[in-house]
């Protein structure tokens, strides 16, 4: 192989690296994230619908994050525990939610309404099949600005 | 079926002297381009234009071409409503794969384009480039340069962010108070009085439709009058 004949393959080489470096983000790029495709997801299958008291509140966990189901006359929400101030498990108390660390309290719609905590408990995407919760990603219509809710993109 | 031997095109004289050879030559031959093609590559830049500040405007098109590709890949998840504006960039940004990326070159090459286009163009003023016969691709430039900062503006609302709103209002109401055809540009701009969906609609039209096509038809003018005139002499 001459000289000019090597670089020449070299060239191409590092070439097609820069394009791959290109086209590889493009295509990951093209393809829809699943929180908007429709589909739910990953979906975790949370337990029998009898396992969740009316008017309460019963700690699961989704994808070994811990969560709470709420069931409001057959409307099922399913609650992030994780504090929105600085990351703690939130504990569950009938129907009210209060961080253990700092005090934060939640209503039971998820909205802070004591101590340092400003913003609401994040919800799962939810739904009941045969007579079990199913429960998908993070609900993101809820998720007031990038990087709040960060277990669901780390 | 066959053509006859009467209708098949006739070789250009440049064409029987010298054919290319390969895939880009395939293209030349058949056009009769050989000519035009080496007048054009063959050109010698002169050597007091071999200087960086020669080259801004070449980097300004640089970032336009980058800030074109990565805004064609934005406009894939983006959706000019207003319900919807802010959580699509929000999605495109936290869930989409390299979303944040494609939309941070978009970000940070539209800045800097801006910056570049004004470099350029004190580049040209301080070196006396806008002299005769330049003057018509002087005001190109400066057309180019009104453009460069509409796409600023007009990109700037489409979050629908707080800052996005009311920059938007303010650069809005400045429109307005021009004397005479002041209200008239505030409400063509806003799609009414306020600031409302039309606004966002009327935007990103100006942003995705209008300004690139105003602005390939001036680059390709300008940059056809660059070849057309030379680089301009030494100071």
């Amino acid at each position: 192989m001459t000289r000019s004949g090597f670089l020449k393959w070299l060239l191409g080489i590092f070439g097609a690296i820069s394009l791959a470096g290109i086209v590889y983000p493009v295509l990951r790029f093209l393809k829809p994230p699943a929180a908007l495709s429709g589909a739910i997801g990953q979906v975790a299958n949370v337990g029998p619908l009898s396992g969740f008291a009316a008017g309460q509140l019963t700690t699961v966990a989704v994808n070994d994050q811990p969560a709470a189901v709420q069931n409001l006359d057959g409307k099922y929400t399913v609650y992030s525990l994780i504090c929105t101030h600085l990351g703690c498990v939130v504990e569950t108390a009938g129907d009210a939610f209060r961080c253990p660390c700092h005090g934060s309290e939640f209503s039971p719609t998820g909205v802070a309404t004591r101590g340092p905590a400003k913003l609401p408990l994040p919800t799962y995407h939810s739904q009941t099949q045969n007579g079990s919760l199913l429960v998908g990603p993070i609900d993101l219509s809820r998720v007031p600005y990038p990087g709040w809710y960060k277990g669901e993109f780390s | 079926m066959s053509i006859s031997a009467d209708r098949v095109p006739q070789q250009t004289p440049s064409e029987t002297k010298r054919r290319k050879p390969g895939l880009v030559g395939w293209v030349v031959n058949r056009l009769g381009m050989d000519d035009t093609m080496e007048d054009q590559y063959n050109r010698v830049v002169p050597f007091h234009a071999t200087n960086y500040v020669y080259c801004l405007g070449g980097i300004a098109f640089v970032l336009f071409l980058i800030l074109a590709a990565t805004g064609i890949m934005l406009a894939v998840y983006y959706q000019p409503t207003p319900d919807n504006a802010y959580q699509s960039v929000l999605t495109l940004s936290t869930h989409v794969q390299f979303g944040w990326w494609i939309r941070s070159i978009h970000r940070w090459s539209a800045g800097a384009m801006v910056l570049l286009v004004f470099l350029h163009m004190l580049r040209v003023f301080f070196t006396g480039a806008f002299k005769r016969p330049r003057e018509l691709n002087w005001l190109t430039g400066v057309a180019l340069l009104l453009i460069t900062m509409g796409f600023g503006f007009t990109g700037y609302l489409l979050p629908w962010d707080q800052k996005a709103y009311w920059a938007t209002k303010v650069g809005t109401d400045i429109a307005g108070s021009i004397p005479l055809i002041g209200h008239f540009l505030l409400v063509s701009l806003r799609g009414g009085e306020q600031i409302s969906a039309a606004t966002l609609g009327r935007f990103y039209d100006l942003h995705v439709l209008v300004l690139p096509a105003l602005i390939l038809i001036l680059l390709l003018g300008h940059f056809f009058m660059i070849r057309r005139h030379g680089i301009s002499g030494r100071l």
